[in-house]
């Protein structure tokens, strides 16, 4: 399917490391529409993780219609991903991209830079390139 | 479905009026991975010596499969892998011969997957228990413990001892014996980032009780760390009084204390309550959840 990275001593949980990549794939285009998911129980045993853990990331996904699974064949990118009412997605980004702003303005960048920010995600995003572990305890790495 | 392991304000005290378990209630259900952690000395390891019917409690009850251990013995352990954190095996006997042995005690022996185990492990069955390395010995055991495909595994510290790599081979193969369906594990651990990989459940035990049982993807994203500067709450019960606080320790120059609650609203009723600036929540992994809320004053 594709290469999967999960950090357990990340803020964020398990289950949300993996939905996160996974719906980075769908938007990135590394994972299309009809594609299969590796089963839960071999992507369990791939990345050393519970595999209700997969099981939970991969319910929630279909929870928000990014998969489905289809019994006894397995789970697979929905055909057509989850869509919001365009005003609304339009009003949820314009939030994001003010927090990205301000955060970047407190921390002396210009737009410049937070524009340069963008398009390196993008780049990431469409080449699969595992996002850093994220927060402030990421220097606990695991013993 | 009948929970598989069943505590029922379980006591337990090695001096008279020092109890180490002091009620201690909880169930594994079916199909559950149960963290059980804790200080040293908080009484994991006396907890699961009780299940296993090797120690008897002095007040409460043990119930495994809906049996007592004590008087099924048999049963209980037909159908339950235990490793101890201190196993003692025979040094003079080889690798094989513990295996063969243990083939013979259990009829559901997989030998195929004790096969691919002793490889995974890189463990030679020639080789004499007494000559190998602490953690070879330790591999031995666990491997001895999962071999017969147990329905419940109780495992004291099985990363105990064990390098990085050997610990993760051994997460390895207990996800492979999850995804054979049926199986229950209720193992305790210093090793937080080994209960983010395996553990659903997380049991924590703090002077002799339960301190908290949660589901760990709860524990996570529920509960944040409040940093309160010193300035703004003169001792410590000011910040333990507001709801929703399970303890706050001093670190420096600021109270770091334990909320319910997402991050934000947390932060909005503490600058609420205590007027203060600078206030600063976070959620965090296990490690330091546990950190925060069973280590000492600084």
């Amino acid at each position: 399917m594709m290469q999967l990275i999960v950090h357990p001593a990340d803020e964020l949980p398990i289950y949300r490391q993996i939905m996160r990549q996974i719906v980075e794939a769908i938007a990135g285009g590394r994972l299309r529409q009809g594609d299969k998911l590796t089963s839960h129980r071999e992507l369990a045993e791939q990345l050393v993780v519970a595999p209700l853990t997969v099981k939970k990331a991969y319910d929630e996904l279909e929870l928000l219609g990014y998969v489905e699974t289809q019994r006894g064949r397995g789970t697979f990118v929905c055909s057509e991903p989850p869509k919001m009412k365009p005003a609304e997605q339009r009003e949820r980004l314009r939030a994001a991209a003010r927090k990205l702003l301000s955060e970047a303005y407190l921390g002396g960048l210009r737009f410049k830079d937070a524009a340069e920010i963008l398009r390196e995600a993008d780049r990431e995003i469409s080449s699969g390139e595992p996002s850093p572990a994220s927060g402030i305890w990421r220097e606990k790495e695991e013993s | 479905m009948n929970p598989v392991l069943e505590f029922e304000r379980v006591e337990r005290s090695y001096k008279k009026g020092v109890p180490v378990l002091d009620g201690v209630t909880f169930p594994v259900e079916p199909g559950e991975v149960v963290g059980l952690l804790g200080r040293n000395g908080s009484g994991k390891t006396t907890l699961i010596r009780i299940a296993m019917g090797m120690l008897h409690p002095q007040a409460g009850s043990v119930r495994v499969f809906g049996w007592s251990p004590f008087e099924n013995p048999i049963e209980v352990k037909r159908r339950v892998g235990y490793a101890a954190e201190d196993q003692v095996l025979p040094g003079h006997s080889t690798i094989a011969q513990m295996t063969a042995f243990h083939r013979y005690l259990f009829p559901s022996w997989d030998t195929a997957w004790e096969r691919q185990l002793l490889e995974l492990f890189n463990l030679d069955p020639a080789a004499r228990i007494g000559k190998l390395s602490k953690g070879q010995a330790r591999q031995v055991a666990l491997l001895c413990a999962i071999c017969h495909r147990p329905e419940l595994l109780i495992l004291d510290e099985p990363g105990a001892g064990l390098d990085p790599a050997a610990r993760r081979e051994f997460l390895e193969a207990s996800i492979q014996l999850l995804n054979r369906e049926g199986c229950s594990i209720l193992f305790s651990s210093h090793h937080m980032t080994d209960v983010e990989r395996i553990g659903g459940r997380v049991v924590l035990l703090d002077g002799g009780k339960v301190f908290l049982d949660r589901p760990l993807d709860a524990l996570r994203e529920n509960l944040c760390v409040a940093l309160v500067p010193k300035a703004s709450a003169a001792e410590s019960a000011m910040v333990e009084r507001q709801p929703g606080c399970l303890r706050a320790r001093s670190i420096g120059e600021d109270w770091h204390a334990v909320f319910e609650g997402e991050p934000a609203a947390v932060s909005r009723q503490l600058a609420a309550s205590l007027g203060a600036d600078g206030i600063r929540c976070v959620q965090v992994p296990l490690e330091e959840l546990f950190v925060e809320l069973l280590g000492g004053q600084r």
